[in-house]
Parts: C-alpha cells; sequence; structure tokens
C-alpha cells in the first residue's frame, strides 16, 4: 500500500503543491480579498430608490389583479320552463330490449342525467331495470359512431352525410333495378310508425325482406305453444294472481319476460302482514339462478330430466288426482299414454329429490287448481316446454295468462336467416341493411352470414357504436341513441306509449327512421320521421279516440304522459287448446345424464349491446358477483373432479367448435351441467367493453333450434391456463366450518318459515338492552330511517344502478375490482347456508346504515365524518384527508375509497371524456384520489325536498324524499322516511315484529331496519 | 469588521434582501387579502348595466330579472329576453342598449362576467334564504347603490357560519322569523 500512492484527481497526483493550498484554505483567494469598506460608498439613493421600486413592484405584480372567476352564461332566449338547477321531467319508452317500459328521464339544463320508469305506465309501473337505468351511459359514450364510416379493401374513412346517404340510394336503388333482395335485419318491430315506414320502404322498393329476430329467441317455446295453441299467441304470465309457481330453468325474476313486471307481480303476495296470500315458489334448474335464489324450494336438476319431471307430475296428477281435475276438457287417456310409465319413485330415484318434496309440490298443484304457474326457461328444448303448458292446461292455469306485447312482424324463424344465407351465396342479395342490430354476433357462425357479407354488393348498418356487424360493412352510418329520437310503441292489444327526445343529436347523428324515411323520400332530413310519425297518428289513432280535443292537444297530453290506451279496450285472450299433436308425438328420449351446456341470457348486458357499459360490466352478477366476466359455472364435485378452481380456463368442444372459457365454482349447481351467459366476448367493441367474456354462441351450429339452448353433446377439457375472475365474493369459506352459517350465528340474516311466523314460534333474535359509553343525542324533528324487506327483495341490482348513476359513482376497473376497491355504495350481499350441493341463499341489500352512535365518527382525526340533527352519518369530502381509519372501523364494509381518481385512472381516462362529463349529477360533488365515500340517502334529494318545503311554507315531512335505490326497486322492498312520524309506513315497519338491525350487538343504532325473510316451508324441513 | 466580499454580502446585502422580501410579502398579504376574498371585485362587463339605476332609482324588483332566486339553488342571471322586454322599447338609441340589441338579435348569449362564486363542494341555496325572508343585500350589499356591480362580502365558509351562529345580531328585524342557520355539514356540504 505504501507504494501506491492514492490520489483523488490528476492535481493531486501532478501539483501536490497547490493541492495542499486547496486543501488549507475552505474559500479560495479571491473571496477573501481584503477591501476596505469606505471605498465601497454607501447605498446611493439612487439605489435605495430602486430598491424601493421593486418592493412596490413585487407587491404589486402580486395582487394587481382579482382571480377571474369565470363568467355566468345565460340563455339569450330563456327556455319555458326551464330554471338553471331546477330539474326537467319527460316521460318516454326504453328501448333496451323487447319490453318497451315507460320510462321517465330527469334533465338538468337540458341533459338527460337519470332514467327511472314512468309511474303512469300500466305495466312496469314506475319501475326500469339495471340496464334502463344505466343505458344514459350509453347516451353520452364517448366511443360512438360520430360520422358515416365507408370502408374499403380493409380500410376506413369518415364521409361526410351527404356523399354516405347518396351512395347508400344510388346502391339501393341499382340494387332494385338489377331486381335483387334487399334485406333489412332489425330488431322486433313493436312501433305502429315504423312499420307503416317500413311497408312503405318495401312499396317503394319491391325487392325488400324485412328480418326481425330478437336475441336468444326461444324458437323452441313458440313452437311448443304453437302446436298446443294453434290459434293463439305466446301469452305471458299474471304471477299476482299466482299461489304456486313452478319455475323450471325459467329465471323470470331477473332475464325472461317482462321480469321488471314479473317481479312487481311475485312479491305482491309476500307480503308479511298477509300471510294467508303468501305464494310459494317452487324451482328446479341446473343453473343457481337468481329465481332460484328466491324460492321457497330449490332443487338442483340436471337439465336432461326436465321432460321426466314433467311427464312425472303430469301422469301423479292423472292418474291419481283424476277425480279432484276441475278441467274436464282435457283428453286424460290420451294424455296419459304419452307420459305413461312415470312415477314419482322412479323420478325421486333418477333426481335425487326426496318424494315428499314431489309429493307436496303435486299436492300444492292440485289444491291450487287456476291459481299455479309451471314457468319454463327459455334455454329448454321444445319437449319440456310443451309438457308444461300441457300440465298448465290441465289444471286451469291458462286462466293466468295473458297477452304478451305482440310486434308488427312476426320475427323470422331461424330458418329464414338460413335461407337468406343460401340467397346470398346465390347472389341473389344487392343490398343489406342492418338497422341498429348484430346479427354477426348474434347467429352462429355456420350460417355464414360474415362470409356472405363480402359477396353482397353493398353491406350497410345503422348503429349507434362499432360492432361485429358494422365491421364487416360498406357503410356505417350513426344513429340516434333512444334518448335522441322520436318513436312509439303498441303492445299489439291496447297499450301505446311514445317516445320523445330530450337531447339534440350529440355527435350529430340521425335516427334509423330519419335515414329509411330518407331513403324513401330520397333525401335525408332530420325530423323528417317526427313529422311521419304525427301524421301516423293524426290519421290512424286520433280518430278513434274520442277526446274531443283538436289533434295537437291530443297529441300533446300523449307525449307528456308517454302512455295511451285507446278507449276501445275490448281485446279478450282465450286460449283454445288442440290435443292433435299427442298422436305423433313420441317424449323422453333416453337420458343422458353426461356433461350438458346450458346456454342463458345474460343479467345485465342485453344482447351484449351493453358490452361498452362500464356500469352494467361492474354490476356484480346476482349470485356469483362476478364482474367484468362471464364464465361456465360448474358444481364444486365436479371442478374437484376435473381438479378445477375458479378461473381455470377449460375447452369446450362441440361438434368441431371450442372456446377456451374460465370456470367458476358456483354452490347449488346440478352435477355435470355448465352453465355460460351469452351476450358476452363481444370482438368489436369499444374499449370498455375489451376482453370481457367469452362468447359461447361460438358453440352453436344450425341445428339448435328445437333443443333449445341444451347442448348434451359437449366435451370438457381443462387447458391449465388461468384467467383471474374479479368476484366480489368468496366462495371457498362456504366449507369453512368456522365460517359456516356465519351470517345466521351472527344473526346478519334471520330468516324463518310462514308457517312459524303465523303460529308465533318464530323468534326474531334481540340484543340485550346495553350501556353505551357514548353520551346519548337526543333528536328532534325528522330523522331519516330506512326499512328493507327481505321478503320482498329479490336481488336484481336495479337499486345498485339507480345510485351509481344518481351519485356519481365512477366505474373502477376489472383490475381493481380484483383488489377490492369497487366503489358502489350499495351492494347485495350473497349468503349461503346449507350444503354446497344445494344452498339456501339469503340476499341483502348493504348500505351505510347511518348508525346513530357510528364507529366511524369516533376514529376521524379530522372529524370529516360526524352526524347530522336529522340522523345522517354525513361524509364531507372536502375535510376528507384520506387516513380510511373510518372505512376500518365499519363494522358493515360500506365505505369506499378513492384508491385513485378514478375516472382519470379508467380507460386512461374514459371517464373524463367530454360528452361523459354531462352525465354527472350536478348536486352531488365527483369525488377526487384520497377522499372516502359512502352512502348518504341521497342527502342533494332531502335538500330538495326541504328545500320545497320552505318554499311552500310547510314543514318537511319524511315522505317528501325518495331515495334513488327506493324509487328504483321494482320489488318496492326499500322504505325510507322519517322514524318519528307515527303515521308512516316507515314507522310501522320500522317497529315490526319481524324487523331487525344487521349486528345490533354492538350496540351502535342502526338505522336500516331489515324485514326477516319467511319462506313459505312446512316448518320441519327447515335448514 | 467588514473583511471580505463575503462578509459584505452576509451582512449587508442579505439583511437588505429579507427585509425587502419581507415588506414585500407583508405588504402584499394586506393589500390583495381583499382581492383574494374577492371583496371589491368589479370587473368590466359585457354591457355596463347599472344596478343603481335599474333596482335602485326605478325600483325594480330584484326577482323581475333573478326570476329563479326563489326558487332554487341559483339566483340567475337573466336571460337576454327578460331586458328585452322592456329595452325592445326603452332607451333603443343609447349605445348600450344598441350592444344589447345586437346580442340579442344575433343569438349570442352575454358572457356576463362572475361577481360571486363559492367552491365547488359548498351547495348554496338562494331560494332557502330568501323564503325565509333574508334580504339579499346580507350577502350582495346595497346593489341598487351600485352603477358597477361589485363583491362586497367575504364568501367563505367563516363568513357563511358567522350569519348562521348569529342571525339575530346581524339581522335584528328577522328575529321573529329566523331561528340558528343549519350548522351541520351536510346543509352544504355533499
Amino acid at each position: 500500500m505504501g507504494k501506491n500512492k492514492i490520489w483523488k484527481g490528476l492535481t493531486e497526483l501532478r501539483n501536490p503543491e497547490r493541492s495542499r493550498l486547496l486543501k488549507e484554505q475552505e474559500f479560495s483567494a479571491e473571496t477573501k480579498e481584503d477591501f476596505e469598506l469606505s471605498q465601497l460608498g454607501g447605498i446611493s439613493r439612487r439605489k435605495f430608490l430602486a430598491l424601493s421600486a421593486a418592493t412596490a413592484a413585487i407587491a404589486t405584480t402580486a395582487c394587481s389583479n382579482y382571480r377571474d372567476k369565470g363568467s355566468i352564461v345565460p340563455y339569450n332566449q330563456k327556455l319555458e320552463n326551464v330554471l338553471p338547477g331546477k330539474p326537467n321531467f319527460y316521460s318516454s319508452t326504453c328501448t333496451g330490449c323487447a319490453n318497451h317500459c315507460g320510462i321517465l328521464i330527469k334533465t338538468r339544463e337540458g341533459r338527460p342525467i337519470k332514467v327511472d320508469g314512468n309511474p303512469d305506465h300500466p305495466v312496469n309501473k314506475g319501475k326500469i331495470c339495471a340496464i334502463g337505468q344505466a343505458s344514459i351511459l350509453n347516451l353520452y359514450d364517448p366511443e360512438r359512431v360520430k360520422k358515416p364510416i365507408k370502408k374499403e379493401n380493409g380500410k376506413s374513412r369518415e364521409l361526410d352525410w351527404d356523399s354516405a346517404f347518396a351512395e347508400f340510394v344510388n346502391q339501393v336503388r341499382s340494387a332494385v333495378s338489377r331486381n335483387q333482395e334487399i334485406a333489412l335485419i332489425a330488431k322486433p318491430v313493436f312501433s305502429p310508425s315504423t312499420a307503416r315506414l317500413l311497408e312503405e320502404f318495401k312499396k317503394r322498393f319491391g325487392t325488400t325482406t324485412i328480418y326481425t329476430y330478437d336475441f336468444l329467441e326461444s324458437f323452441a317455446k313458440l313452437n311448443a305453444w304453437k302446436q298446443i295453441y294453434p290459434k293463439s299467441d305466446l301469452p305471458e304470465f299474471d304471477f299476482s294472481r299466482a299461489k304456486i309457481v313452478v319455475a323450471l330453468e325459467s329465471n323470470f325474476l331477473a332475464t325472461e319476460g317482462n321480469f321488471v313486471k314479473n317481479i312487481r307481480q311475485f312479491v305482491s303476495n309476500r307480503n308479511v302482514d298477509k300471510p294467508e296470500e303468501f305464494n310459494r315458489l317452487y324451482a328446479f334448474e341446473g343453473d343457481l339462478s337468481l329465481t332460484g335464489a328466491n324460492a321457497d324450494y330449490r332443487f338442483p336438476l340436471h337439465p336432461s330430466l326436465f321432460p321426466l319431471l314433467l311427464a312425472t307430475l303430469i301422469n301423479e296428477i292423472l292418474s291419481k288426482y283424476s277425480n279432484r281435475l276441475l278441467n274436464n276438457k282435457v283428453p286424460k287417456d290420451k294424455i296419459l299414454g304419452l307420459v305413461a310409465n312415470q312415477n314419482l319413485e322412479n323420478f325421486s330415484g333418477k333426481s335425487g329429490i326426496n318424494k315428499s318434496y314431489l309429493e307436496l309440490l303435486v299436492k300444492d298443484l292440485i289444491d291450487n287448481q287456476g291459481k299455479a304457474l309451471i314457468v319454463t326457461g327459455d334455454s329448454l328444448s321444445e319437449d319440456v316446454h310443451l309438457l308444461a303448458f300441457l300440465l298448465n292446461e290441465i289444471l286451469g292455469n291458462t286462466k293466468l295468462y295473458t297477452a304478451k306485447p305482440k310486434p308488427r312482424f312476426s320475427n323470422s324463424s331461424f330458418d329464414d336467416f338460413v335461407q337468406l344465407s343460401k340467397k346470398i351465396n346465390a347472389g341473389q342479395v344487392g343490398v343489406i341493411i342492418n338497422v341498429d342490430c348484430n346479427p354477426l354476433f348474434h347467429f352462429p357462425e355456420d350460417l355464414g352470414l360474415k362470409q356472405g357479407f363480402s359477396k353482397v354488393p353493398f353491406v350497410v348498418t345503422l348503429t349507434e357504436d362499432n360492432n361485429e356487424t358494422a365491421e364487416a360493412s360498406n357503410l356505417i352510418l350513426p344513429i340516434n341513441h333512444n334518448l335522441e329520437s322520436w318513436g312509439d310503441y303498441y303492445d299489439g292489444n291496447n297499450l301505446y306509449s311514445t317516445i320523445q327526445p330530450v337531447i339534440e343529436p350529440i355527435f350529430g347523428t340521425f335516427q334509423k327512421e330519419d335515414i329509411l324515411l330518407g331513403l324513401v323520400n330520397g333525401q335525408l332530413r332530420a325530423g323528417a320521421f317526427h313529422k311521419f310519425l304525427m301524421d301516423f297518428w293524426k290519421k290512424e289513432i286520433y280518430p278513434s279516440s274520442n277526446f274531443g280535443v283538436d289533434f295537437e292537444q291530443f297529441w300533446f297530453s300523449v307525449l307528456h304522459d308517454a302512455v295511451y290506451i285507446p278507449p276501445s279496450n275490448t281485446v279478450i285472450n282465450s286460449y283454445e287448446p288442440s290435443f292433435d299433436f299427442i298422436e305423433h308425438k313420441k317424449l323422453i328420449a333416453e337420458l343422458t345424464n353426461d356433461w350438458t351446456l346450458v346456454i342463458k341470457k345474460p343479467y345485465f348486458v342485453g344482447d351484449g349491446k351493453y358490452m361498452n357499459n362500464g356500469w352494467l360490466l361492474e354490476l356484480p352478477h346476482p349470485i356469483t358477483k362476478v364482474t367484468w366476466d362471464n364464465y361456465a359455472a360448474i358444481s364444486e364435485n365436479d371442478a374437484k373432479n376435473l381438479k378445477l378452481e375458479n378461473g381455470s380456463v377449460v375447452k369446450l368442444q362441440r361438434s368441431g367448435k371450442e372456446i377456451e372459457v374460465p370456470v367458476f365454482i358456483v354452490p347449488g349447481i346440478a352435477e355435470k351441467t355448465i352453465v355460460i351467459e351469452a351476450g358476452f366476448g363481444r370482438e368489436v367493441v369499444s374499449v370498455v367493453g375489451k376482453d370481457v367474456g367469452v362468447n359461447p354462441i361460438k358453440l352453436f351450429g344450425l341445428d339448435n333450434s328445437s333443443n333449445g339452448y341444451v347442448f348434451q353433446d359437449i366435451k370438457i377439457i381443462p387447458t391449465g391456463k388461468f384467467r383471474q375472475i374479479a368476484s366480489t365474493v368468496e366462495h371457498h369459506s362456504l366449507n369453512d366450518t368456522g365460517l359456516k352459517d356465519l351470517h345466521k350465528s351472527r344473526h346478519i340474516i334471520q330468516e324463518g318459515t310462514l308457517d312459524e311466523f303465523v303460529s308465533g314460534k318464530m323468534e326474531i333474535h334481540r340484543a340485550k338492552e346495553l350501556i353505551s359509553i357514548i353520551p346519548e343525542v337526543k333528536y328532534t324533528g325528522v330523522k331519516w330511517a330506512m326499512v328493507i324487506d327481505l321478503n320482498k327483495c329479490v336481488g336484481c341490482g336495479a337499486c345498485v344502478t339507480a345510485c351509481n348513476v344518481e351519485n356519481n359513482v365512477p366505474i373502477v376497473g376489472k383490475d381493481q375490482v380484483v383488489r377490492g376497491r369497487e366503489m358502489q355504495w350499495i351492494r347485495i350481499d350473497t349468503y349461503f347456508s346449507g350444503t354446497p350441493e344445494n344452498p339456501s341463499v339469503s340476499l341483502q341489500p348493504m348500505l351505510c346504515q347511518h348508525c346513530d352512535d357510528a364507529p366511524c365518527e369516533n376514529v376521524c382525526p379530522v372529524v370529516a365524518t360526524n352526524h347530522s340533527p336529522d340522523g345522517l352519518n354525513q361524509m364531507i369530502y372536502n375535510r376528507c384527508v384520506g387516513t380510511r381509519y373510518c372505512s376500518n372501523n365499519c363494522p358493515y364494509k360500506v365505505r369506499r375509497f378513492n384508491f385513485y381518481d378514478f375516472r382519470d385512472r379508467f380507460a386512461d381516462g374514459y371517464l373524463y371524456k367530454d360528452s361523459l362529463r354531462l352525465l354527472n349529477n350536478p348536486e352531488v360533488t365527483v369525488r377526487s384520489r384520497g377522499v372516502m365515500e359512502k352512502c348518504t340517502f341521497c342527502i342533494q334529494r332531502i335538500a330538495e325536498a326541504r328545500q320545497d318545503a320552505l318554499a311552500n311554507g310547510r314543514q318537511l315531512k319524511g315522505t317528501d324524499v325518495k331515495t334513488a335505490c327506493q324509487e328504483a326497486c321494482p320489488a318496492e322492498a326499500i322504505i325510507f322516511g322519517d322514524m318519528h312520524d307515527k303515521d308512516s309506513e316507515l314507522y310501522y315497519w320500522r317497529n315490526h315484529k319481524l324487523g331487525y338491525f344487521v349486528l345490533e350487538e354492538l350496540n351502535i343504532k342502526p338505522n336500516v331496519t331489515y324485514i326477516a325473510k319467511l319462506r313459505n316451508k312446512k316448518s320441519e324441513e327447515v335448514a | 469588521m467588514l473583511k471580505s466580499q463575503l462578509d459584505y454580502n452576509l451582512k449587508v446585502r442579505l439583511p437588505i434582501t429579507v427585509f425587502v422580501v419581507a415588506i414585500s410579502y407583508l405588504i402584499t398579504f394586506m393589500v390583495s387579502k381583499p382581492e383574494r376574498d374577492g371583496v371589491g371585485y368589479s370587473p368590466d362587463q359585457p354591457i355596463a348595466f347599472s344596478h343603481k339605476l335599474h333596482a335602485g332609482n326605478m325600483q325594480i324588483d330584484c326577482k323581475y330579472c333573478h326570476i329563479s332566486v326563489d326558487k332554487g339553488r341559483f339566483a340567475t342571471v337573466p336571460s337576454t329576453n327578460i331586458c328585452m322586454n322592456c329595452h325592445s322599447v326603452a332607451r333603443k338609441d343609447r349605445p348600450e342598449i344598441v350592444k344589447l340589441t345586437q346580442f340579442f338579435a344575433d343569438e349570442r348569449p352575454i358572457q356576463w362576467k362572475r361577481i360571486h362564486r363559492l367552491g365547488d363542494f359548498a351547495y348554496f341555496n338562494h331560494s332557502v334564504h330568501i323564503n325565509k325572508g333574508i334580504d339579499c343585500k346580507y350577502c350582495h350589499g346595497e346593489v341598487e347603490k351600485m352603477d358597477k356591480i361589485r363583491q362586497v362580502q367575504i364568501f367563505t365558509m367563516g363568513a357563511c357560519l358567522e350569519c348562521h351562529r348569529n342571525p339575530h345580531k346581524k339581522m335584528p328585524e328577522l328575529a321573529s322569523k329566523v331561528n340558528l342557520g343549519p350548522e351541520f355539514c351536510g346543509a352544504c356540504h355533499r
């Protein structure tokens, strides 16, 4: 070491003397040169002035201006009835699905911010589903198509409307001149004026053929119906008059038929104060559906056993109870021939369902003839539907059939589309016009439409957003959202309703009828269909109205209500059966108790149209709480045998087709049964719906029309791959003995049976009187509280969506849901009890309980959450610093933290795009990153009610306020109001003997009362 | 004493600089206080509208123009057609009215400069105050004496609470009508 010199730099190495000096002297010589102060001279006058000036300048530049506060821009010409800050309501009709519910649109300063049900509508009576609630997001979707797009040689370019329309007209005209077919493909047309327009279209362009279809339409059901009732149309059911409902793979409470109406009618017989009116729901299903979850008796049943079940029931009833049957018109022997050799023991042995339950069911059906309904799911095969209709006929239940809304043109059959495909291949089709539909996504690939499109000279798609069909078209024409359009609706019986626009087309689009009318007239003009519509009403509907007012008055009054029932209201539906089919019918094919795939309708994405709607994709599946995905639901035992876990990807194979889909283990699913919800897996979709789910329609062939959507020739092959599934519920805890039935031992869920309740044996667990260390606060005046009747709640999710829309709840995306950061203020908890093979499901909406002695309030270091004198647990965003102590201390886990500015984070600031900003409710703060939030009991609505009360000089009443969830609930399970108002409904239910608080023994005095659920079971069988 | 440039810098220049900066800050703070609070803010408006003339001399009721003040959260700046109710006839030749007429004829909305503004997290409601009989002047000052509208009061939470806590001191004439203003957070923040 001594030899090798260590040096820091070349100076030290080469010039040691200089280096020594540098080390000794802290400052270099130049800085400490001696100098005489007297030589410097003092601060000169000039310098002083300069300094003063600088001081003044700094001061003045800092405050020479007031902060600009922007400007206020009033209307030039004030609109009638529009006051800034006050909402306006317009009634219209929802076109989200074939149900066409009446809607009431809330607009602020001319922009729609909320959609609710139209209370004047006789069918949905002021309620709409989650899709209807969330459909407003589609209106503002920044990824809507905004300009006509022409696709040529794989390239697409924007066109202006004039040239796009001119090309469209030329193509249609030349196709007609070549005598080629113009195929117009659309969803079922319920609008009488659109139907008239299409007739004129056909007249103008003689080679037109109109194809209409509905997604996953049950052709099997229709065929079965036509065999037994050749003269009548497929009916709907009146659940309000049904004492016994038997649901076979039917999800009539969530996806099938007009489920908003079904929910209302079904729960109308679930009032605990009228136990004698209680209905009883039996569910036999392979899947665990929301309907099954609400059933009094639910039995997992392999889908292949449905025909056998019905045959057994019919045989039992006809052979044993034939003398008690009220309906004498059925040819009993003939039917017995069809279903011979079936008995309960046999079926019980095959299905594993205890015989006593089946006997109970038969007895119930016999005791309630004419007051029971056997309802079959749309996925099932023709035989099942046929037997169910037959059983309803035998029992005289056709009294409960009501007319189903009937489209203006009867829907095309699957064969019609096969024919279309053939015509395309033969070069007979000149133009295909897809009107607001997505056939390439909805129909199996085997149909060959996609290849066919390239053989057709011109394919045009009228659509709101880009989709598979548009992608394969020559021209895409963007169209208006429902809230930007004119229109009408007729249910085929006695109900008209109207559609009116509530906002100018945001992206300068045209409504689809305007474009079609433009083709007829040769000139595209916005508002043309408005005039056409009014002319139609003036000529066709007004003359029979007998209102004694001129048309204009009539028209505006119809528009105002959006509902019109003509005076001559004499439609009687009779259902005249024919039993001729029995002769050449052979039922009960050999059972294959093997893997069976059931394709069902999805809960929240409609026909796939809502795959760009983040609110709906993030709305947890009612049973599994899965968001942002569909999956193959299988039973736990099957998963164990195949060594699969949640998220394991399997390959499903069927006659040469295959899809890869993640599995999800669902308790209560029948063994060897796979259930997949369709509508997911859109390939051409906006950024929101990218990589969401799998499309099971890819497994369909051309053979599926009469077997329904149940496939037995299915192979399931584990792939070893894995896909993360974002579920907000953890199923594995079910088998853990430590956690088993936790919700019941802690009295989160309290349930009993109707018999127990009626006989007074049912006891609600109450906490002992406890002493609180928190000083008691005396509340005077209005104090807010809520009651949720679990007998009525079916768990449909409308409340969650309504809350999202009302309270500006952001979409967080799948990756954040996986981390448990979903932001919904109200959630529906699912609890299972019993065995995983056939669990009992309890659903419970959970939201902030606004506890009087709220544990969250005590721990907030900045008092950002505290109590108001009207009993609200307030959350003050501008005070919150984000410690999350409150959330940590909340026993109900209802507080939500903004880990990010989710609007900015989700899909690259998708929710901050201009058009989506218009969506926000201006009465509710848009929360930023780092603050806590939670249910406020809709404090903005309370404030509005208080303002109105004051303006009218009266006291605020509890009934003045309806929360968003309450307003949306189709079952009217939510009651909100003033707990001090002794005459109110809320007071009654809050003090009801079945009412209880969740986690009452914590003594934190929550203000949401739950009414214990009663199951209409025989007492001894309760689990 | 002062031996070097460094000493000079530390002992003379630095104190002077600190002094200048501190005094500047203090003056800035004092002088700009009303401006930060917005008091005295009186920007030029697109049309030189005089409240003194309309509300003072001619005694036009506030609600004739601010139509929503007893109906909703916002008092609303009047839409141009309300001005034209009179000015399609009255004083048509004055330059400001010519400007107004031009705006109206061109269907161009007038961009009035905003004077009073609360934070976005505060949901003030005009109608509840007006319907309780509280006069506009308690917040907006004696508008009828202003040729050019300006802000008179501070619009901070402290200022709101001062009235809410002592309404009778502030508004003796309402002693029999008004109790206490609400003080809970949710009254204004949601």
